[in-house]
């Protein structure tokens, strides 16, 4: 405990949580907003357009697999686009979610409490939109369980020596891990919610969901134990899941791809969206379920601080990648260099360099990291950012290589949009369900950081 | 702080610092002497030597100016309580500064680029180091960048100690935010100092070799070797008051647990190293590891992974193990001594096909450790152990059991 009355004490002016609350108090104003608050119209409303984009992204993939990839963009040279983009992107979203529950709680920093939750569900749901592409950009769809190593009678075995292949097992673990992390988090609460609710539909779903939940001394040593075992195995993910993405271009040797910064490089990357979409969510949902006092100034401030810690090394992966692609003397990394300074794709390349790295600068800034429009723009600019900077990667890269004679251009089709942006009509029909249903915030862990929870001796 | 109150421990340095101080003065000196002899028979093996033993002292006294401005922007009793040893070591900067000048006179030696161009049988190298020498690699320009990392070093270095010593006297003013207000952009200014004098003095051994995470290789081992320096000095202080008194097994048990995470960045960089190099296998790129892993050099390579990650990884997974000063010390010693062996394999081999290490490479680190941990010692002597009137001061202080008041 002294960790957290420390935390509090350092943070006179910004605390976890507003004082005045109560074990009562706080595990009624967050179950009340799943339990007993109806729904409003804006929460139908927005519910309504997230879901017609999800209509519109299965309908994309409907028409898709009629008629394969062809009616998207992806060409020869370009034999990558939005699928891979946007598992880049995706993935790299779902970062933060583990790195806020995993590596977080190992390294006691109470803070996270508040926000851990929501951003476990958010992996979950960035996970699930990530994981639609490979499934349907392999041009038959049907035969994408191929990926798999399973005996099969055939003698087919996946290439062992290909990063995409390492791909499969590390996203799969790591959606796995966050699964299980996110469910044993909620089994508390799903208890509190099964006690309090009214209706018995909601008695009994709730009921079966926390599996017998007393909350007995021997089932919190229990619950403990296992939490803090599956926050170990969670954070090596962290860095693998990322780290295999990055590998699958730096092991080609694509100027422009073939680069050993890369591994650390995309996952500080994804820590940066992670956080930005966790600010993004954050800052509407406190306001409008009146959570401040939970989600305070102090848990804007500390991600604003990841962000520009995580940004300032994606800045660092650019000038070093620059500065050797001069000081290398290899024409195509120089190349490379220049054609995304003044090639076809220097738009998307100049938008990129102001959406990563000078934007968020102003995160410096004090009054600004707690100033809820400011960050939730500035996450916006970031989310944006990192989505260039993955099409920079891939297109530009692949547009123009080794041989004038193969040089290409990619143009998305309306197809590509739809199934992005349908992707993320998804994640945010997940979310509209998530905090209608389940306890957005951890009561029993919120109870934690309330005076009343401090051991006396 | 009602901390102040509390204060009724000595904290001023033990005595033994100070004979430790001087027997490492005579050490240095007596293989300074040899060193310089053996600068004279065989020039070349002594600057590949001198640049060996710079590196590995050079990184100790940078990584814990680091460590330390990770500890002012986080907090952590961890960190309070060895911050004087880390500013010891980061307050040698100056004599850093002075022992880098005689780099300047092996420059020749040193780099291929800086020779004529046309005493360079490689016709390729040749051509590529045209351009490369008329913008970058030019001797003037290196010794205006080595002078400017100093600077930049040395500044904050200043900085950090001087207001580290105002909390020594009571009525001391809160330093706390001055030191954040440093530390940030200072963290940012090491990181990109250091990825340019790892290029500048060690990658450019070999000017047609490159590797975009080579800079951050380097930092993550002086990082390592700084907080494993740490735990060594604070084994040996901690037979004697005040440091028996201040460090408690939860401090420990940070140091360890840093350790342990700084080995598991260190394996990643360089199995990513590896494996981008080894899967694009491109002969520019390959030729680093094609040197390091035949010829004898695997040999170094293979104890690297087993003794610089995997030995120490197993047993720092242990919570007893890593509370325990007695025995997390022993590990940072293997960790130190490979912290050299790392560098030696980075840098040898460049300059031979087969496993080769001279006695140069032995007797100038050496030589340059003496004298560098005579100023250390000298440093940790002159300041109290602790800043009695630091805002932080009184998690160190205060005895384990009210750590809940």
């Amino acid at each position: 405990m002294d960790e957290q009355s420390k935390m509090t004490a350092n943070a006179q002016e910004t605390p976890v949580m507003e004082p005045g609350y109560t074990f009562g108090t706080v595990t009624e104003k967050i179950s009340a907003i799943v339990l007993t608050r109806p729904a409003s119209n804006g929460w139908f409303v927005g519910f309504g357009i997230a879901f017609l984009m999800t209509m519109m992204m299965l309908y994309a993939i409907g028409y898709l697999f009629l008629k394969g990839v062809g009616i998207w963009g992806v060409t020869i040279p370009i034999g990558w686009g939005f699928a891979i983009i946007n598992f880049v992107w995706w993935i790299g979203i779902g970062h933060a979610g583990t790195l806020i529950s995993a590596i977080l709680l190992l390294l006691r920093q109470s803070w996270r409490n508040s926000i851990n939750r929501f951003a476990e569900a958010m992996t979950l749901f960035a996970v699930a939109c990530a994981g639609i592409f490979p499934g349907i950009h392999v041009g038959r769809p049907w035969l994408a369980y191929w990926l798999f190593p399973y005996p099969s009678t055939m003698g087919v075995w996946p290439q062992f020596r290909s990063p995409l292949m390492w791909d499969v097992f590390a996203v799969s673990t790591y959606a796995t891990i966050s699964a299980l992390f996110w469910f044993i988090g909620l089994v508390p609460d799903m208890a509190t919610l099964r006690d309090r609710a009214t209706h018995p539909a909601a008695r009994i779903i709730y009921g079966m969901l926390s599996l017998g939940w007393r909350g007995s001394a021997r089932h919190w040593h229990r619950y403990e134990t296992a939490y803090l075992l599956l926050a170990g195995l969670a954070t090596p993910l962290v860095l693998s899941v990322h780290t295999v993405v990055s590998f699958d271009f730096a092991v080609g040797i694509v100027p422009g791809w073939h680069t050993t910064i890369f591994p650390p490089y995309f996952v500080a990357g994804a820590i940066y969206s992670g956080f930005a979409m966790v600010l993004m969510l954050a800052i509407p949902i406190r306001k409008i379920y009146n959570l401040e006092d939970f989600i305070t100034e102090l848990h804007l401030q500390n991600a604003a601080k990841v962000m520009l810690a995580t940004g300032l090394i994606v800045a660092y992966g650019y000038g070093i990648e620059a500065f050797m692609g001069w000081y290398s003397g290899d024409r195509y990394d120089a190349f490379t260099l220049w054609n995304r300074l003044h090639g076809p794709y220097a738009i998307p390349y100049w938008s990129l360099l102001v959406c990563n790295i000078f934007i968020p600068q102003v995160l410096w800034i004090r009054k600004l990291r707690s100033n809820p429009v400011a960050l939730f723009f500035v996450s916006l600019v970031i989310l944006v950012g990192m989505w260039l900077e993955r099409f920079i990667i891939v297109v530009v890269s692949l547009s123009r290589d080794f041989l004038t004679s193969s040089w290409g251009m990619y143009y998305p089709t309306r197809w590509d949009w739809m199934t992005y942006v349908g992707t993320i009509g998804m994640f945010l029909a997940a979310i509209f369900l998530f905090v209608r249903l389940l306890p957005m915030i951890s009561i029993f862990e919120m109870r934690t950081l309330l005076p009343e929870a401090e051991v006396k001796e | 702080m009602s901390a102040v109150a509390k204060i009724n421990l000595d904290l001023t340095a033990p005595e033994v610092v100070k004979k430790i101080s001087q027997r490492s003065l005579v050490i240095g000196g007596v293989f300074a002497v040899i060193a310089v002899v053996l600068a004279f028979i065989h020039p070349d093996e002594f600057y590949r030597a001198y640049l060996l033993g710079f590196m590995c002292w050079l990184g100790v006294a940078l990584g814990s100016m680091a460590i330390l401005m990770i500890r002012h922007l986080t907090g952590g009793g961890w960190g309070t309580v060895i911050r004087r040893i880390l500013g010891a070591a980061m307050r040698t900067l100056p004599l850093l500064f002075a022992l880098f000048i005689p780099m300047f006179f092996g420059i020749h030696r040193l780099y291929i680029w800086a020779q004529p161009l046309g005493n360079i049988e490689d016709k390729h190298l040749r051509e590529h180091l045209v351009q490369i020498t008329q913008t970058y690699l030019t001797v003037n320009g290196f010794i205006i960048r080595a002078i400017f990392y100093f600077a930049v070093w040395n500044v904050l270095s200043f900085l950090l100690s001087k207001w580290s010593m105002q909390t020594d006297s009571p009525n001391a003013p809160d330093n706390s935010g001055r030191f954040k207000a440093v530390s940030g952009p200072g963290l940012i200014l090491y990181g990109f100092t250091i990825s340019f004098a790892a290029i500048d003095w060690i990658m450019s051994l070999d000017p047609s070799w490159i590797s975009t995470i080579f800079g951050l290789i380097i930092l993550i081992g002086e990082v390592l070797s700084a907080m494993c320096f740490a735990v060594v000095v604070e084994r040996i202080l901690f037979d004697y008051k005040p440091m028996s008194e201040m460090l408690k097994p939860d401090f420990v048990h940070d140091h360890g647990k840093w350790m342990l995470a700084f080995i598991m960045v260190w394996a990643y960089f360089n199995f990513s190293q590896w494996l981008i190099i080894w899967a694009g296998n491109l002969p520019a790129e390959i030729t680093f590891y094609m040197r390091r892993l035949n010829g004898g050099w695997g040999y170094i390579g293979m104890i690297l992974v087993l003794f610089h990650f995997v030995i120490p990884f197993a047993m720092l997974l242990s919570r007893p193990f890593k509370r325990n000063i007695r025995k997390l010390v022993w590990v940072a010693v293997l960790l130190l001594f490979m912290g050299y062996l790392d560098l030696l394999w980075i840098i040898e081999p460049t300059f031979s096909k087969t496993l080769a290490i001279t006695v140069a490479d032995v007797v100038v680190p050496i030589a340059i450790g003496g004298i560098w941990l005579w100023y250390f010692f000298r440093n940790l002597a002159s300041l109290p152990l602790l800043p009695a009137y630091d805002t932080d001061a009184h998690e160190v202080l205060q005895p384990a059991h009210d750590a809940h008041a």
